[in-house]
């Protein structure tokens, strides 16, 4: 890619060019936007913020925002990964708040073994999914709604429906508050993660396994790929994304809560990985597009927030603009 | 006389799919329409059930010319059409299927279910089907669904009947039930257009062969007067050939020239379910080893159960005499083996990715470090294969569906050539491609065996087989039937094989005596 935005960079490289998209052809640069819209709708609404919406100037504004964004970026990877093998993770909302119930249950036996808890129950929620699909052939819709179900209910069970306050200081109530420069350090390890997963994708054994699985599973069978090892290791990272978003959701929070944590993620993480430009067909995905993707909806939802727009219309005013931008997105590689 | 076609013809934009088909049916007749993919014969079908209208000629019905704007006004008529894929309820009984839309009521509302079953009973009794009605569809085998299929389609009135393929999907068991089911439908007077590739079946239960050629009628005659060898010659179109059937057969029994080179691919006995049947064959390094038999013979089947693709059954596979313990294309392409697919777009491209990712896709863990795939050896890799091969692209990074179909092949053989295999399987691997290309194709082919690989191929077209091969072995109905050396022989030779049929069946694979 020769493009001058970023996109470029990070964006599945393997990812074949679109054919016969817009283009704007300046020199050697060629850019489709229909591919690029992502980026586009993400400079264009900031733009729009900063000149219309009161107090979206507020440095402190920048920083709630990734902090919110910080989990939203971890399902999204996982989201976009499960996505690229054409299958889905529906449970990641739901990994989140057990990853929380975890921390909430073990949080008294201090706090490093409580972050260990989350991440690892998350772990063990994708490696079942990862099971149920790889194993026994179960489609990945069906398998993670059971997980969304499931993980929720157990989660509410654990912590008896109630809250539990975190004690105030140590390692989690740092990791919702601390932010030096204005930067949250989640978000830097969500962006450091990010950058780690573009890597895996791009360039190791199991990142193109997934695609390869994605693009064809018979062509990948016959070509001797270990596509249930694959399928096991996508579902399998996805929990465990999903387990580190709950440790960070619930950080931030400053609690522990079944009911609250992790509400309907997945459906921003789909959003999010779907217009960054990983199709719903497979076999193709882009790392920093889901990032801009997950951006771009936080973005939307303070801008809402910030206008006083009605929380019912604005739930409406989200869902149009997401098919906006995958309609702009139509036929776009 | 039931059902008759007068000239019909129809076009699809330039191609003329059917040309000046006369055809007919009469009642209580089994009529075998034959031919090879795209002769025609769906064509034939579609105009007959009113899915599509015919260009020109006409369609009578009892004599009187009948034009029908879709199969339910065909339906309605009595002419039905029973197609491989099933068309009923799997999730309800036996008996709602059989009934569905037009079930018996009670009081005009309510659906009299025990009058239902009782009278699904009776149907299935009639065409001998020992099957509970209550059962819910799903849980009885593919064939058994499409005898019921049938059964649904003349009790709803129809009088003549398009089987189209029947038995692709049937066990052993299942097609003497259908046979059954046939015996009764002649009985009743039902006139049966019996579609099929399997030429035993057909000579088993159709009174009359028709066969179809490019779209015309090339043989029409009652069974016992067309032999299968020229039947088949009419498939293929080499009427000439018919006179000398037996003469190649007697040949089969020699051996090639190469006989003392190692064994390079060992099957024996393999077997996949009832359509690779006690294979066992040989190939030696630097032989082209054709396997040859018509449609439905059993030759994809063949190579995928060699390849692990699909489980065998029983029987064993060796690589440079070393046994495949656990048959899977990993664990085949660990040893030696190379397979390339007929389906090329949805078994072998990979659509969505490059060129360079598309070539290398088989050798993933040969490039990587750590599971970590290096670019540079990756690239070394397509560069040379691109190179070797001759595959036109922009580029290593240029997605495959730039590629025109032949060079697309190109890299797929290139796939399967990097994983430095011992024995390479080719199914049909000019299918699609144009003339040029598939000229390069057989060059690299020819090339493999020049270098020590032994090549076991396939083509759609037995011309090609003959030429590209140094001898074959010919399959018919997932059963070895006979060798052939091929030097300085013609396909003719071949067709006297693949008629000849019964009368070859039991010749032992070839080169498995040595």
């Amino acid at each position: 890619m020769t493009a001058a935005v970023p996109g470029g960079r990070i964006a599945e490289r393997g990812a074949p060019q679109p054919a016969g998209g817009r283009r704007l052809s300046i020199g050697r640069l060629s850019i489709d936007w229909r591919a690029q819209s992502v980026y586009v709708a993400f400079v264009a609404l900031v733009a729009f913020d900063l000149l219309v919406t009161p107090g979206f100037r507020n440095p402190t504004v920048i920083r709630s925002l990734l902090f919110e964004a910080a989990p939203l970026i971890l399902i999204a990877l996982g989201q976009s990964l499960a996505i690229g093998t054409r299958g889905i993770d529906l449970s990641v909302g739901s990994v989140m708040a057990l990853s929380s119930a975890m921390i909430g249950l073990t949080v008294d036996a201090g706090q490093g073994l409580a972050i260990g808890a989350g991440i690892a129950v998350g772990l063990a929620c994708g490696v079942l999914n990862g099971l149920l699909v790889a194993l026994l052939r179960i489609a990945p819709l069906i398998s993670s709604l059971a997980l969304l179900v499931a993980a929720r209910g157990l989660a509410q069970a654990l912590l008896g429906g109630a809250r539990v306050d975190l004690p105030f200081g140590g390692p989690i109530p740092a990791l919702g508050q601390m932010a030096p420069l204005g930067i949250p350090v989640v978000a830097i390890v969500s962006l450091l993660l990010a950058a780690a997963f573009a890597f895996v994708v791009r360039r190791t054994l199991p990142g193109r396994y997934a695609l390869f699985v994605g693009a064809s599973r018979t062509a990948a069978t016959l070509a001797g790929h270990p596509v249930r090892l694959t399928l096991a290791f996508v579902y399998g990272l996805s929990g465990l994304l999903a387990g580190l978003a709950g440790v960070f959701a619930t950080a931030r929070l400053g609690a522990a809560d079944a009911n609250y944590i992790g509400v309907q993620f997945e459906l921003d993480a789909i959003a999010a990985a779907v217009i960054g430009g990983t199709p719903l067909s497979g076999g193709r995905i882009s790392t920093l597009g889901t990032v801009f993707g997950v951006l771009l909806l936080v973005v939307l939802d303070a801008s809402f927030i910030m206008n006083n727009v009605n929380a019912n219309y604005a739930q409406i005013l989200k869902a149009a603009f997401i098919v906006g931008a995958l309609y702009l997105r139509r036929g776009a590689a | 006389m039931l059902l008759e076609t007068r000239g019909l013809v129809k076009t699809f934009g330039p191609v003329r799919a059917l040309r000046d088909v006369s055809f007919d049916l009469q009642a209580g007749e089994v009529h075998g329409l034959m031919g090879e993919n795209g002769a025609g014969k769906s064509t034939l079908i579609k105009l007959l059930t009113g899915l599509n209208r015919p260009d020109g000629g006409s369609i009578l019905l009892d004599g009187r010319p009948v034009s029908f704007d879709s199969p339910r006004a065909a339906q309605a008529a009595g002419v039905a059409a029973v197609y491989q894929e099933i068309n009923l309820i799997p999730e309800r009984s036996v008996a709602d299927n059989l009934f569905l839309g037009r079930e018996p009521r009670r009081f005009g509302v309510l659906v009299d279910r025990a009058r239902m079953v009782e009278e699904a009973r009776a149907l299935l009794r009639r065409y001998r089907l020992e099957i509970d009605p209550r059962r819910t569809l799903r849980t009885l085998g593919l064939g058994l669904q499409q005898l019921i299929s049938i059964a649904r389609v003349v009790s709803l009135g129809a009088r003549a009947v398009i089987l189209d393929e029947p038995t692709s999907a049937l066990s052993g068991a299942e097609v003497e039930l259908l046979y059954g089911v046939v015996e009764q439908l002649r009985r009743d007077g039902i006139g049966l257009i019996y579609v099929s590739h399997r030429l035993s079946e057909c000579y088993r239960l159709c009174d009359r062969l028709t066969v179809l050629r490019d779209g015309a009628v090339v043989a029409s005659e009652p069974t016992a007067s067309l032999p299968r060898a020229r039947l088949v010659a009419a498939m293929l179109g080499r009427e000439q050939v018919a006179a000398q059937k037996d003469h190649a057969a007697a040949h089969g029994a020699q051996d090639g020239p190469d006989t003392e080179a190692a064994v390079a691919l060992a099957v024996e006995d393999l077997s996949w379910r009832h359509r690779v049947r006690n294979v066992s064959l040989q190939v030696r390094r630097g032989e082209i080893v054709g396997l040859a038999g018509l449609l439905g013979s059993g030759r994809t089947e063949t190579f995928k159960t060699i390849y692990g693709a699909e489980k065998p059954d029983g029987g064993t596979v060796s690589v440079a005499g070393r046994r495949i313990a656990s048959p899977r294309p990993s664990e085949s392409i660990r040893r030696g083996l190379a397979f390339l697919s007929e389906d090329r777009r949805s078994e072998g491209v990979f659509a969505q990715l490059s060129v360079a990712e598309n070539l290398t896709a088989a050798v993933l863990p040969r490039i990587s470090r750590f599971g970590v795939i290096s670019r540079r050896r990756r690239d070394d890799m397509v560069r040379r294969y691109v190179q070797s091969l001759g595959v036109k692209a922009a580029g290593p990074d240029a997605p495959i569906t730039s590629l025109s179909g032949g060079n697309q092949q190109k890299v797929l053989i290139a796939r399967a050539l990097c994983t430095e295999p011992d024995m390479v399987m080719l199914d049909d691997p000019t299918r699609g491609i144009d003339v040029g290309a598939k000229a390069e194709v057989h060059r690299v082919v020819r090339g493999l065996a020049a270098e020590g690989l032994g090549v076991l191929v396939t083509s759609s077209e037995l011309e090609e087989v003959v030429e590209l091969s140094d001898r074959l072995v010919v399959l018919d109905e997932g059963r070895v039937t006979g060798g052939l050396d091929t030097a300085g022989r013609d396909s003719d030779d071949v067709l006297a094989i693949l008629a000849g049929g019964a009368a070859g069946t039991n010749a032992p694979a070839h080169g498995a005596a040595s």
